[in-house]
């Protein structure tokens, strides 16, 4: 496993409600203050999955997600990992044999938000010590896999597996995923290989980053060009 | 029975409906039943499908003199059409032989429109002669038992094999008849084809090189002379900036009167959206025609493309607006003149929809050419002369689909299980796979039983198994079923069904265009005003709506470029323009106006020169090529070009195509005398170059996407089914990445960058034209402004390419997102 020097890695802060949170390149967020640590939408065994049904994804996809989850833990060694979502693709599978081993490397307290394609069974999760829970609040904070819009709450969710359309001039263009904020939500790239995204259209008075290579990128925003004759 | 004697049954038909049979006709049943195998050459219309379905009948009769009280059944032929539409039309040609002769011969039909239960009566009790798809015919080798359906089938005939030549149904085909000609024992394999460049290579393709069918084969060609008039349509008001998109309804009312002095019309247009929207703007400005036009695509269901062949038939149609659906086949009488809406882009294709009219023996065919731009004059004018000299195109075979050959060893171990010892001495007497390596079959053997080529840890890959005595099966229903679902979906997009909240299906769209559409919106399918409802199990549910809407559905079709020898006849034709105008066609003198405006700025060029210009505008520095070579060609050249000059500093291109020539747009400014300097358009390390600017691009990402469908690697989702396949959906971008990232030697990766390199970007062609750009002058007009010529390439906003060579950090910190105004 390889693990990245801090030095290389260029995260962005942000504060929300007078605390600061950390996003990282590979789409993690990091809670400064409790020391938790959002990745959301990994769709751990969606390769495995497709193979049992007869679709020959290289196998060595498999892999990247825990070596990409063994770096981001290492980057800010959190007291706790909360998976916001999506952490299984789909049933069991010998997928979750590798699951099994990895969790027991992991130091940090477990916990999954469930979302919709986590149709494994919480006893397998409460097995390795994993607290399954449906949401979370705390300090006027709402972690959900859905998003969710409740009064007094920022709201912290998945599900979307945001990404952003950027333009340059000669008809240029680029998606990019990304963390993707509006006034009381904040919505957290998928982290998984082999895993989709949804071109957000941003809107007034919200905030985009892009996640690009081995950095997050404020994505600038510009005024829709009146589209006149071009002579 | 001698062969005299059936003869006589035949003449005597032929007798008796008042018609005398041709020589082709009369050759192809002397030599089917010497029980040769061949390729006929005949056009549409010319009783082609008399030539072969009469020695079938003979044959039988042949073996079984009894016929008339002791009727022998089981399947006997198999005619393979390329579209469902041509079906209803061949098995009334052929029941009326059947009955008249008193055979009591059945005729079926099996097409994606046949119902379920129609195709479990057909597993108990074959008809005599099958009408199917090549589809529907590798369904038949995933059911079980096949080999037994085959048994006793005398012939294989493939109408139209020219338009499945140079496709991978072609290549479905060349696999389906490897296996039939080892299960059956008296099989005679025969095509039909209108004329191509290289009929002799499709007769091989057809029955294998050095096979002994081909050895025992032959060509017999028709020769039927028919007289095929073009007329071009010329606005009285010439446009000087030939926009693109314009679809050519500016020229509607030229359409009218030729619609009112013929007794059916037919209009062909090039896409499926152009012919809804013309459809619907022919009613809107000419209400009267209420009930006498009608629109025929192939997303149009099969009851309302059935009625309008038949009202065709009955003469009780003005005009029908129509796409390559009634292209084929069809024998349309009362069709008098053919409305050709937008360049053809080739000559066969051109000859073809000619043909339509005057769809008898003897009688002239005329073809008005509509325009949709100023430019396309030019090709109308270049076609002309194509249909003087009988200029027609060749079909590229492809060779070594891997994915269409996993699909098809699929379909066999879903039936009845194959031995690989068995299977690739047929596979390798196809033209596709001739040459396939022991390596590269060994690979496709553990790419299908272990989804990789060696056996991996945390693995549970299931396909196909090995049995003990070494047969290839698979055994799992979910996997079995999920093939034979694949089998028809064998290219394109997702299709979703277009339903009647209150039931009553309309036709299929594609799912990309129903994802952008949101409740209430408002769309025109299959000439009405439909106002979406949602999607419900692979459904989209609609209303009527009185609303009005712009909003038409596009579907992604193939993209079709001009050939060699008709942008040899286009260039020529606009070299004459510099010309004395007693030497020019119509329709380039109609084009003054336009050429005026062109050399304000730049020039219209010569023979001996090549012209480039370039200027800014607001979407940036636009830098514009004019080899005059056709669309591919163009593609294969600006990737060429692109990829040199990003190689003297990192740049990023958009790149767009056309006939014409070919645009390279950029943030940058592009020294283009350095381009002349540093020789860029050298032959010198062409193939490699070539080959290292697909990497630049995304050629062949997308033709990934094929692949991976038809290898059975994406699910496109059932149509019509209503089963659920979202988790195992995916698309094929992401899987292009993991294949690039983990898997790149993968030869079913490697596959996509080899079809774009052998059939997109046609090599041989890029390199005769850029040794005839060497001996050109290159001519370099740097202009204020963008040139009529350059218009349809700097507005085309769709179908763009991308190269580059700068880093992603880099280019995108030039970029921006666009903020929407609420």
């Amino acid at each position: 496993m390889s693990i990245v020097p801090l030095t290389s890695m260029n995260t962005q802060s942000i504060e929300i409600k007078n605390k600061k949170f950390i996003m990282h390149p590979s789409g993690v967020l990091f809670w400064d203050e409790k020391s938790i640590l959002l990745i959301s939408d990994v769709h751990l065994g969606k390769v495995s999955h497709f193979r049992k049904f007869g679709a020959a994804v290289p196998q060595k996809a498999i892999y990247k997600n825990f070596d990409l989850l063994g770096e981001a833990i290492a980057f800010f060694k959190p007291e706790y990992l909360i998976f916001m979502g999506d952490l299984f693709h789909s049933s069991l599978n010998k997928e979750w044999q590798l699951f099994e081993k990895w969790t027991v490397t992991v130091d940090s307290n477990i916990i999954l938000v469930v979302g919709n394609h986590d149709i494994i069974s919480p006893l397998n999760y409460e097995d390795l010590g994993i607290q399954v829970v449906s949401e979370i609040q705390l300090d006027g904070f709402l972690l959900t896999h859905h998003p969710e819009e409740r009064d007094g709450f920022f709201n912290f969710c998945g599900h979307v597996h945001p990404s952003i359309r950027m333009v340059g001039l000669g008809r240029q263009s680029a998606r990019l995923r990304c963390f993707f904020k509006t006034e009381n939500q904040l919505l957290l790239p998928a982290f998984g290989e082999f895993t989709g995204s949804h071109a957000l259209k941003p809107v007034e008075g919200c905030e985009v980053f892009a996640l690009l290579g081995d950095m997050v990128l404020p994505v600038p925003f510009k005024e829709k060009e009146p589209r006149g004759p071009l002579l | 029975m001698n062969r005299d004697e059936l003869y006589k049954i035949a003449e005597a038909w032929f007798q008796q409906q008042d018609w005398k049979p041709f020589k082709f006709q009369k050759d192809t049943w002397k030599a089917f039943l010497q029980g040769k195998h061949g390729l006929l050459n005949a056009p549409t219309g010319s009783g082609k499908t008399y030539a072969l379905w009469f020695p079938i009948v003979l044959n039988y009769i042949k073996n079984n003199p009894g016929y008339k009280t002791n009727y022998q059944k089981g399947l006997k032929a198999v005619w393979i059409t390329p579209l469902r539409a041509l079906s209803q039309e061949i098995r009334q040609s052929a029941e009326r032989v059947t009955a008249d002769l008193g055979t009591q011969m059945t005729v079926g039909i099996r097409t994606g429109d046949t119902s379920t239960k129609e195709r479990t009566r057909m597993k108990k009790q074959m008809p005599d002669l099958l009408i199917t798809t090549p589809e529907s015919l590798q369904l038949l080798l995933a059911s079980k038992g096949y080999d037994k359906v085959f048994k006793h089938c005398s012939a294989i005939v493939v109408d139209e094999w020219h338009e499945l030549l140079g496709t991978k149904r072609g290549v479905q085909m060349e696999l389906a008849l490897s296996r039939i000609k080892t299960v059956s024992k008296d099989l005679r394999i025969w095509g039909i084809s209108a004329t191509i460049g290289n009929l002799e290579q499709a007769r091989e393709v057809l029955l294998g090189p050095d096979t002994l069918a081909f050895e025992n084969s032959v060509l017999i060609k028709a020769n039927l002379k028919k007289k095929i008039t073009v007329r071009s349509i010329i606005p009285e008001k010439m446009e000087t900036f030939p926009w693109r998109g314009h679809l050519g309804l500016h020229l509607l009312e030229y359409v009218v009167p030729i619609i009112n002095t013929s007794k059916t019309t037919l209009l062909f247009t090039n896409t499926r959206s152009q012919c809804e929207i013309w459809f619907q703007k022919i009613l809107e400005k000419h209400p009267e025609y209420a009930g006498d036009i009608a629109m025929h695509h192939g997303s149009i269901n099969k009851e309302t493309r059935n009625w309008v062949e038949q009202a065709i038939r009955n003469e009780s149609l003005k005009a029908v607006v129509c796409t390559s659906s009634l292209d084929l086949g069809v024998d349309f009488a009362p069709v008098e003149t053919v409305v050709q809406i937008g360049g053809p882009k080739g000559v066969a294709r051109f000859l073809q929809r000619a043909g339509r009219s005057g769809h008898q023996p003897g009688k002239e065919s005329v073809i008005h050419f509509l325009p949709t731009h100023a430019m396309e004059l030019i090709e109308a004018s270049a076609l002309q002369k194509a249909v003087t000299h009988n200029t027609v195109e060749d079909r590229l075979p492809y060779l070594n689909s891997f994915d269409v050959l996993l699909q098809y060893l699929t379909t066999l171990a879903v039936s009845d299980g194959f031995y690989p010892k068995d299977i690739l001495p047929e596979i390798r007497q196809t033209f596709c796979y001739q040459a396939i390596s022991e390596n590269q079959w060994q690979w496709l053997l553990n790419f299908l039983v272990m989804g990789s080529q060696s056996l991996q840890t945390y693995d549970e890959y299931k396909k196909i198994e090995v049995e003990d005595d070494g047969r290839f099966k698979v055994n799992n229903r979910g996997i079995a079923m999920r093939h034979r679902f694949q089998i028809g979906t064998i290219v394109g997009n997702a299709h979703l069904s277009v339903k009647y909240q209150s039931g009553g299906y309309i036709g299929s769209i594609e799912e990309f265009f129903i994802s952008k559409l949101n409740r209430g919106d408002v769309f025109t399918f299959a000439g009405r005003n439909l106002e979406f409802i949602r999607i419900k199990d692979m459904q989209v549910h609609v209303k009527n709506s009185k609303k009005k809407t712009r909003r038409v559905p596009s579907w992604a079709g193939g993209r079709m470029t001009l050939s060699a020898q008709m942008s040899e006849l286009l260039r020529n034709e606009l070299y004459t323009a510099n010309q004395a105008t007693a030497g020019q066609s119509k329709e380039i003198k109609s084009l003054n106006d336009l050429f005026k405006r062109q050399r304000r700025e730049s020039i219209v060029p010569n023979t001996d020169e090549f012209l480039i210009e370039t200027f800014k505008t607001r979407d940036g520095h636009h830098h514009i090529f004019y080899p005059f070579e056709g669309r591919f060609v163009h593609e294969a050249m600006g990737s060429l070009l692109g990829y040199r000059i990003s190689l003297l500093s990192p740049i990023t291109f958009s790149l767009a195509f056309n006939d014409y020539g070919f645009e390279l747009l950029s943030d940058q400014i592009i020294d283009i005398q350095q381009v002349i300097d540093n020789n860029l358009f050298s032959t010198d390390y062409m193939s490699d170059d070539l080959y290292k600017s697909l990497n630049a691009t995304e050629m062949a990402r997308r033709k990934f996407r094929d692949i991976a469908v038809i290898s059975g690697m994406v699910f496109t989702g059932y149509p019509n089914k209503g089963i659920k396949m979202k988790h195992l959906q995916s698309n094929s971008q992401l899987l292009f990445d993991v294949f690039r990232d983990y898997e790149p030697d993968n030869l079913l990766y490697q596959q996509a960058f080899r079809e774009t390199f052998e059939h997109q970007l046609e090599e041989g062609r890029l390199r005769l034209a850029l040794e005839r750009i060497a001996t050109q002058e290159i001519v370099w007009k740097p202009c204020e402004k963008p040139t009529p010529f350059s218009f349809p390439l700097i507005t085309d906003r769709m179908s763009r390419e991308k190269l580059s060579s700068e880093k992603l950090e880099d280019r995108i910190k030039k970029m921006a997102a666009i903020l929407m105004r609420k």
